[in-house]
């Protein structure tokens, strides 16, 4: 094992380093930055995207798993399932403003791109919060399948989807009145869901079924199945391409969304976990939990670009980007 | 695996299971040994998934599909306790194989999901062995009884790698 002085040691140094630097405003064509969880390790990594350099380590608390970041991408919302709360973090200043609780098992988290809330799904109690982030305050609940995982906004803003990964299905939520409509049966154990930039689709990870389930989310159905590796986790869209992380396999399933086949498997770093793309679709980066990195794969050439240090254990569950 | 002897032993509730669900937080673990001996006499000892027997803890080993990816074996041990693993994938040219748990009693081993890497480095006639693995905790709720936490399951990884890779060590260097 690491010696955990040394990692406080880096935490440290990183953080003073931090203190005396300026942070870039957020960027209104394109996201600069990466902001990695690291659960092991309790805090948060800024990476900036344009050399690939750890700008920041952040210490967050109470195990940091799933984050979202807000439409403007002034804030990163931040679950941390150990102490049950939301943290609120200011990423122009690079600081936590806010944090409290929220449910028993909070994990996947994402914002809604106008009307201001923020949906937190709960592991153990199988709802999902409404949250008002600058409240800090629930301000209502939804009631889902089993252990909600990813949850996703369809960019209009009409529906949430709930990835209920011990239901083996999803749930379809009509954001203005927080009903749910339907639950949509997936493959087994999903866990990651991601919804493309039109509305019409969603695609689940499937943990236990080592494939990918397409919904199609107006017609309330699921339409296709990709087999892709082992334990897959998340998805990211890109260039008319799935990428998958596949935990166990180390590697990335690229899925051509035409043909609904696998065209290449691309080697990353142990355990890949949370991946999100670009404004641009260029490239998705991808948080590899065990190696405690942060990949750049090039969406066009399928191969691995870039690499930056982040803390202990990151998951990057969501869109971390900003 | 002193320790889970101990476990199974001194258990006298029985706790419910969990088959699918995990909590929130995944712990890891990576103990290495140098040996000293070239990496290909290591690999030689410690690469068929169907032979444990390098590992003081392991009675026996039994299963089936050789070295191919899926193949299965159930470890016996000596505390007679049983373990069923799994073969994800195996790479005799860069001498790393990786498998997970399939099956095992948290009384046996407080873990779930378990997932692991066991590989050797070699330099002329040194050769470093990285076992390293990736699970949650025995419990799968939250507040955890304290055999089933995650200090319990770290502890209990890090004393079976130790004690393997501390034997494995001890009988190449005397020749055995």
């Amino acid at each position: 094992m690491r010696p955990s002085g040394k990692l406080g040691l880096a935490v440290a140094a990183v953080i003073a380093i931090a203190a005396a630097a300026v942070s870039a405003s957020a960027d209104p064509d394109r996201v600069t930055e990466a902001l990695v969880t690291n659960q092991t390790g309790d805090s948060l990594t800024v990476v900036t995207l344009s050399d690939m350099k750890p700008a920041v380590e952040v210490a967050i608390g109470g195990k940091p798993a799933g984050i979202a970041v807000s439409p403007d991408r002034r804030r990163a919302y931040i679950t941390s399932p150990e102490s049950k709360e939301m943290v609120v973090f200011d990423a122009e200043a690079r600081r936590v403003v806010k944090r409290f609780k929220v449910g028993e098992g909070p994990l996947g988290i994402a914002a809604h791109p106008t009307n201001g809330r923020v949906y937190v799904a709960d592991w153990y109690t199988h709802k999902v919060s409404v949250v008002d982030p600058e409240a800090g305050a629930i301000v209502a609940e939804i009631a889902v399948g089993d252990s909600p995982s990813g949850l996703a906004v369809t960019p209009d803003g009409r529906f949430l989807l709930s990835a209920d990964r011990d239901s083996d299905a999803v749930s379809i939520i009509d954001a203005a009145t927080n009903r749910r409509l339907r639950s949509v049966p997936v493959g087994k154990r999903p866990f990651g869901i991601t919804i493309d930039a039109s509305g019409e689709r969603a695609y689940t990870a499937n943990v236990a079924s080592d494939d990918v389930s397409i919904i199609d989310i107006a017609a309330g159905t699921m339409v296709g199945t990709v087999p892709v590796g082992h334990r897959p986790y998340a998805v990211a869209l890109a260039k008319g391409r799935a990428f998958v992380t596949n935990q166990y396999g180390s590697s990335l399933s690229v899925i051509d969304l035409g043909s609904a086949k696998v065209i290449k498997t691309i080697d990353v770093g142990d355990h890949p976990e949370g991946i999100a793309t670009d404004t641009t679709g260029d490239h998705v980066y991808v948080a590899c939990w065990f190696d405690n990195v942060l990949m750049r794969v090039d969406t066009g050439t399928l191969a691995v670009t870039g690499e930056a240090a982040v803390g202990d254990g990151p998951r990057a569950f969501g869109l971390f980007l900003r | 695996m002193v320790r889970a002897v101990a476990l199974a032993l001194g258990a006298l509730v029985v706790f419910p299971t969990f088959a699918s669900a995990h909590g929130p937080t995944r712990q890891k673990v990576t103990e290495t040994v140098e040996i000293n001996a070239p990496a290909d006499k290591v690999w030689a000892v410690i690469g068929n998934f169907q032979d444990m027997s390098w590992h003081p803890a392991v009675a026996k080993t039994e299963g089936s599909g050789g070295n191919d990816a899926n193949a299965t074996r159930t470890l016996t041990l000596t505390s007679g306790g049983t373990i069923e693993e799994k073969l994800i994938s195996n790479d005799p040219a860069k001498k790393v194989y990786k498998y997970e748990i399939v099956k095992v009693d948290p009384k046996v081993l407080p873990v779930n999901n378990y997932s692991s890497n066991l590989s050797v480095k070699g330099e002329g006639d040194k050769s470093t062995v990285e076992w390293k693995g990736a699970f949650y905790r025995g419990f799968m709720n939250n507040d955890p009884p304290p055999e089933l936490s995650d200090e319990a399951a770290k502890k209990a990884v890090t004393d079976v790698y130790r004690g393997g890779l501390d034997a494995l060590k001890k009988k190449l260097e005397s020749g055995g």
